[in-house]
């Protein structure tokens, strides 16, 4: 249905391709709003979609496609959105991406509701007392520059998510032209701790993972298929992975305390004691028997008993685990947010690398990634660490003036950092925000983005696949609301008050990002094609594809320094371990007010709308707990209250709740919606790193004597199917794989 | 109008079942579902909604049992007692099976509900009086009734998001029964644009929401009757026989080493839905 | 006594009821057969007449000028909408016809396009929003494929818009209406027994082997998902 024709052709007409985005024929909801009776019937009085003037591609009732990046979370899938009527109507993946190959998962295909959110910020508003008051940009501006004015480097800061391509270079810019070092790069959920892991074993922090052409997948709490990297990249993958070669289907074995999406799926889960995997990771290396040298000294005491012992998992199983990586190779272990969630998560990060080495995995199914060859627009990155830094400066006063762009630190900080108190501190609080979340809500001046699919911009994925890209985002509709900017025009507008001359000569973002683009054109493949032609088509295709820099990728993991704490003493105030769950629709929470993501259920529990806390039937059991009632979580940093979840695929040690609910701001769909597990986690932080060890709160609970009924979509069987066949289960030894198409 | 006239007329719509003189041609849509892909990630739940005008309901209604998710993930855990899950979850992504003798259609008293010539299940909205009885008949539980009207409820589409909804699928009112439609809007546009060239849709040319977005493609749809279509070859080499209610392969001593089956088809109703088993590892 | 009356006199006063309640209900009258639309004000008065209608061989200046419906109508054969032409369309001809400059309907008209606004075109031909009629496929038909005049085909539907200054509703276009036509067995074959390309194939389920000449009929689609969806 794509007419690459149209597409082609539209690009080409930036003046008239403008024309098109505009809102057509949009009298309020007559014209989509069609009940049913002849009440509809409107002879005479609904207006026609006419154009004043209109291409040949322009066709009412006709669909046309435009290429775009999805800016639901940073994996930088390729989008092809469908406008009609100068409306975005619905996103789909763009096939010519290697990332994300046509696919789009269910956050990204909520985008459209992030852009058509009804509580976005309209107006720029300035704090007056409890209230925001609207006012106009050139206010708001000239505030930002009298606020500066005098202000030392030092006494700025501008806290931000991830953030790549051409805005991080104009945002470096801007913090160049303020003179200010303090730029704290903080995204609530990052594989920080494995990243650092893998620099120390392979050289690199984020290898290509080959998920298609291994055997076996060991997976230590990495959800691969939900929240975890490049998701949507690494299910294609896994559906590869899945049907094998010659009908040697690939192995999913999962270790994790608590049951993620990609464990739901594994061959074999299995629930290890919270912070144990590390242990079993050299129980398997010991096993393997493959080890030499001074990892064979190091796993000589890792023998089954032991590790069985500290891990909960039965002896048996590792020698199952150990024979069956043993006879196919290669494989792939992977080490995710369980595994690196504690105070010793570099250590069991280091332990899984040192088996991936063992098994002689790395340059087989771990490959050294390829980068853009411009370094100044990698993604930055940054984890808590950052987070901490900015808000012990906010404790000490440092701060008069503050930005924050991307990230949401009031509500995803956690509770012991006093963030929100800390950051009541700093003299002037800028946000950039899309809704009034609960960080905007404390700023004094809220400055409103553009969305996504009005925006224009550059994004350069961390985890690349084959090649390199650098993913365009350009708008597929007009703006929405009339006073909202998008972010490189704002922050041009700043770097303007300090640098006019430099920058006079971009009248906006889009003149900066094309003269940006062409200025690399040789480097971007487009040598030798006409500027216009060659900004034509990349506008077209979305993406531009780059050969990339091969990094060399290193087997150095080794047994140094590899030391794994003994198994945690139980404590006896606070017995069990809370574990912050991460679901693949609402991660860090900055999505939750998309009702979709809302009334998605949650794939394991079927869990809507609100926030649960798992625990093992045992355990309820055994603390006299049923499902539906409401508990007290208590921590030593805060308690909750929510409703209990019975799910028999968490560890009776551990509890879970999931993190992404719990707004009080935000906006209608968000807030008041569950609890936020971030607000009781405890400032315990992995010792080689210094990020918060999300895994390593501990808690009690405790019954409140409430009950209600768990709104979820279990089916009024309770999922059971009752002896009938209706998901169908069969084991490899009856089926045979090879003959199916 | 007559009774006799009524009666026949009535058969007429009856009548729209391809027998044997009247075998599916040139269409017959049909999917295949690999539960051994599928991770239940809904990202085909989601799609659905953004393609077909689908309301979100809402934490109170939902508890009602009033969501009206055409396409639903359903879960399924193991029953057998053991403390943990440890071979996974069961997913199987749920929705209108398109059946050929479908139940629901012949307990609707105004034929709102009657099958097309390309096999599907139409529901027709403005014919549609709000009986319910073909949601009671289904016997796969995929019939959503609009309780209230949602079009018009603030909560469920403000103004803004009113602009995102698909101009190619009506909206719902209150007191008519929906479900899933294989994205018939995407697939009668491939069919005028066939038509047009005189030709039939050729495989791949129409996707619908579901297929397109699942990341593991573990959906297959298109045309049962072409034999190049993907859906085509995977029922036959499944085995699986669309005017069947007991498979030959399931008669045999032996038993069979394919995973395609279709849900309940002992009830004779002859889904046009074929799911492939998940597979699970005997080693490990 | 008269207790037998209860249940009769009890269904009268229902019937009452319900018969009042209905009475006062405020549907719209029902189209049927002969009923034209509402005569529509357009915010300039278009004369079809005078753009399709038939040239007057004695004097140039009174007659039409038979343009073919399609040279404005354009989205017609690509959509399924007909939609409006874009104003530019209008201006493209205008601005060279001097002659009628200053009439006050083509001062109007260049009004909005001074302004760059689009004309507020009303709806003549609105269907319930449930109900979606293919343009592009009844073009392609009856024009393209059975080779009818473009006046004809369109006029199945739109009556004939020669003969009419703005356009007004000349059918019912109730669903009955349409199925009349679709219930008909319609010529597969362009007069002249030309066959065309593929047509055959797509009714009665025929094979695009079987033969097909000058008699073959066909029917139009007719089940309910074709229009309702």
């Amino acid at each position: 249905m794509i007419d690459s024709g149209s597409v082609k052709q539209m690009a080409g007409h930036p003046f008239d391709r403008r024309d098109f985005l505009k809102v057509l024929g949009w009298s309020g909801a007559a014209v989509a709003l069609s009940g049913c009776g002849n009440t509809s019937v409107e002879d005479g009085r609904e207006t026609v979609v006419s154009y004043v003037e209109a291409n040949d591609y322009m066709v009412p009732g006709v669909g046309v496609y435009f290429n775009s990046t999805c800016a639901q979370c940073d994996a930088g899938c390729s989008i092809n959105g469908r406008v009609r009527e100068g409306r975005v109507l619905k996103l789909e993946g763009n096939p010519d991406s290697a990332i994300n190959k046509g696919r789009l998962c269910g956050l990204g295909q909520a985008g459209v509701q992030h852009h058509y959110n009804p509580d976005r910020v309209r107006e720029p508003l300035l704090r007056n007392g409890n209230k925001g008051e609207a006012i106009s940009w050139e206010k708001a501006y000239a505030l930002i520059a009298e606020k500066l004015a005098g202000v030392s480097g030092e006494e700025i800061a501008f806290l931000s998510g991830g953030v790549s391509g051409h805005l991080k270079v104009l945002l470096g810019n801007y913090l160049d032209s303020l003179g200010t070092k303090n730029h704290f790069v903080y995204e609530a959920i990052a594989p920080s701790v494995v990243r650092a892991a893998n620099l120390k074993a392979f050289g690199v922090e984020m290898p290509r993972y080959r998920f298609d052409k291994a055997q076996v997948v060991l997976s230590f709490g990495a959800d691969f298929l939900g929240s975890w990297v490049s998701p949507v990249h690494f299910s294609q993958q896994y559906a590869q992975f899945r049907k094998g070669v010659n009908g040697q289907r690939g192995v999913l074995i999962q270790v994790e305390s608590k049951m993620t999406l990609t464990g739901a799926n594994a061959d074999r889960w299995l629930a290890v004691k919270p912070g144990t995997e590390g242990v079993l990771a050299l129980g398997i290396i010991n096993a393997l028997g493959m080890a030499t040298g001074e990892v064979a000294e190091l796993v000589k005491g890792y023998d089954k008993a032991r590790v069985s012992r500290e891990t909960g998992v039965s002896t048996g199983q590792i020698d199952k685990i150990a024979a069956l990586l043993k006879l196919r190779s290669p494989s792939l272990v992977l080490a995710g947010n369980a595994a690196e969630g504690y105070a010793h998560g570099s250590q069991n990060a280091a332990a899984i690398n040192l088996l991936n080495q063992v098994l002689g995995n790395v340059g087989k199914t771990i490959e050294a990634p390829v980068s853009v060859p411009f370094p100044q627009m990698v993604p930055s990155k940054g984890n808590t660490v950052a987070l901490k830094n900015m808000n012990d400066g906010l404790a000490a006063g440092k701060y008069k003036v503050v930005f924050n762009f991307a990230a949401n630190p009031v509500f995803t900080a956690p509770g012991a950092f006093k963030f929100k108190d800390n950051f009541a501190k700093a003299g002037f609080k800028v946000a950039f925000a899309h809704y009034l979340d609960e960080t905007a809500l404390q700023a004094d001046l809220v400055l409103p983005l553009d969305s996504a699919l009005e925006d224009w911009g550059t994004q350069v994925p961390e985890y690349m696949t084959e090649g390199a890209q650098i993913n365009i985002q350009q708008p597929l509709m007009e703006r929405l609301h009339a006073n909202t900017r998008g972010m490189g025009d704002i922050l041009l507008g700043l770097i303007k008050q300090k640098k006019a001359d430099e920058y006079k000569g971009f009248e906006d973002y889009y003149a900066y990002l094309r003269g940006a683009v062409l200025q690399n054109k040789g480097a971007l493949g487009g040598g030798g094609v006409e500027d216009d032609t060659f900004w034509n088509d990349t506008l077209t295709q979305g993406i531009v594809k780059l050969a990339g820099t091969t990094t060399s990728l290193a087997a150095h993991a080794s047994a140094a320094g590899l030391v794994l704490p003994a198994a945690a003493e139980a404590d006896e105030h606070f017995p069990l371990h809370l574990i912050p769950g991460v679901t693949a629709s609402l991660r860090d929470g900055r999505h939750t007010n998309q009702p979709w993501l809302q009334e998605s259920p949650d794939p394991l529990t079927t869990i809507v709308w609100d926030s649960w806390v798992e625990i093992h039937p045992k355990k309820a059991a055994e603390l006299g707990i049923v499902e539906g009632d409401i508990v007290q979580v208590t921590s030593k940093t805060g308690s909750v209250k929510a409703q209990v979840y019975l799910f028999p695929g968490i560890h009776p040690e551990a509890i879970s709740i999931p993190v992404g609910r719990g707004h009080d701001a935000m906006g209608r769909y968000a807030k008041g919606y569950g609890v936020n597990p971030f607000q009781i986690m405890d400032a315990v932080f992995e010792a080689a790193t210094g990020e918060l060890a999300m895994h390593e709160t501990r808690v009690k609970i405790s019954k409140t004597g409430q009950r209600v009924l768990v709104v979820k979509d279990e089916g009024s069987a309770g999922a059971l199917q009752m002896g009938r066949k209706i998901a169908g289960r069969v084991s490899t030894d009856q089926v045979d794989l090879s003959k199916e198409v | 109008m007559s009774v006799s006239n009524l009666l026949e007329n009535w058969a007429q719509v009856r009548h729209e079942h391809p027998n044997n003189d009247k075998p599916h041609d040139p269409y017959k849509w049909a999917m295949a579902i690999d539960l051994d892909a599928c991770t239940g990630c809904n990202a085909c739940s989601i799609a659905c909604y953004a393609e077909n005008n689908i309301p979100v309901v809402g934490k109170e209604r939902f508890q009602h049992g009033q969501q009206m998710h055409w396409m639903r993930v359903e879960r399924y855990w193991d029953e057998d007692g053991r403390e943990f899950p440890d071979q996974g979850f069961q997913f199987l992504p749920m929705m209108c099976q398109q059946c050929e003798a479908a139940p629901c259609e012949t307990v609707c008293p105004v034929a709102a509900t009657n099958h097309t010539a390309d096999g599907l299940n139409s529901q027709i909205y403005n014919r549609c009086i709000g009986s319910r009885y073909c949601s009671a008949n289904c016997p796969f539980k995929v019939r959503y009734f609009n309780w209230y009207d949602y079009p018009t409820d603030e909560m469920v589409w403000p103004a803004e998001m009113q602009q995102q909804m698909n101009p190619d699928v009506s909206v719902r009112s209150k007191g008519v029964m929906e479900k899933c439609t294989f994205c018939v809007q995407r697939l009668s546009a491939a069919k005028v644009k066939a038509k047009g060239e005189g030709r039939i849709v050729a495989e791949g040319e129409v996707q619908t929401a579901c297929q397109q977005a699942c990341p593991t493609s573990a959906i297959s749809f298109g045309n049962l009757v072409n034999p190049d279509s993907r859906v085509h070859k995977q029922w036959a080499a499944q085995q699986v026989e669309l005017d069947k209610d007991k498979q030959a392969k399931n008669e045999e001593e032996e038993a069979s080493e394919l995973r395609g089956y279709r849900i309940l088809e002992e009830l004779r109703a002859y889904p046009s839905v074929m799911y492939l088993e998940r597979v699970r590892e005997s080693a490990v | 006594m008269y207790r037998f009356l209860r249940f009769p006199i009890l269904l009268v006063g229902l019937f009452l009821a319900a018969s009042s309640f209905a009475a006062n209900s405020s549907q719209p009258a029902l189209t049927t057969e002969d009923s034209l639309g509402p005569q529509v004000q357009q915010p300039i008065e278009f004369p079809h007449n005078r753009h399709a209608g038939l040239k007057d061989a004695s004097d140039p200046a009174k007659g039409g000028m038979e343009i073919n419906c399609q040279y404005c109508h354009t989205y017609a054969r690509r959509s399924a909408v007909a939609g409006i032409p874009p104003l530019q369309k209008c201006i493209g001809c205008h601005q060279n016809i001097e002659s009628v400059r200053n009439k006050p309907r083509i001062v109007e008209l260049f009004k909005y396009w001074d302004a760059k606004k689009a004309v507020p075109w009303k709806k003549v031909h609105d269907l319930p929003d449930f109900v979606r009629f293919n343009h592009e496929r009844h073009i392609k038909r009856f024009v393209e494929q059975q080779d009818r005049p473009v006046q004809e085909a369109c006029g199945y539907c739109h009556g004939d818009v020669k003969e009419m200054t703005v356009a007004r509703r000349q059918k019912s276009l109730a669903m009955g209406w349409c199925a009349s036509c679709h219930e008909k067995d319609h010529p597969v074959v362009a007069e002249g027994g030309t066959p065309i390309a593929g047509q055959a194939y797509w009714y009665s389920f025929q094979k695009p082997a079987a033969a097909v000449d000058a008699n073959t009929k066909a029917r139009g689609p007719n089940d309910c998902w074709q229009c309702h969806k």
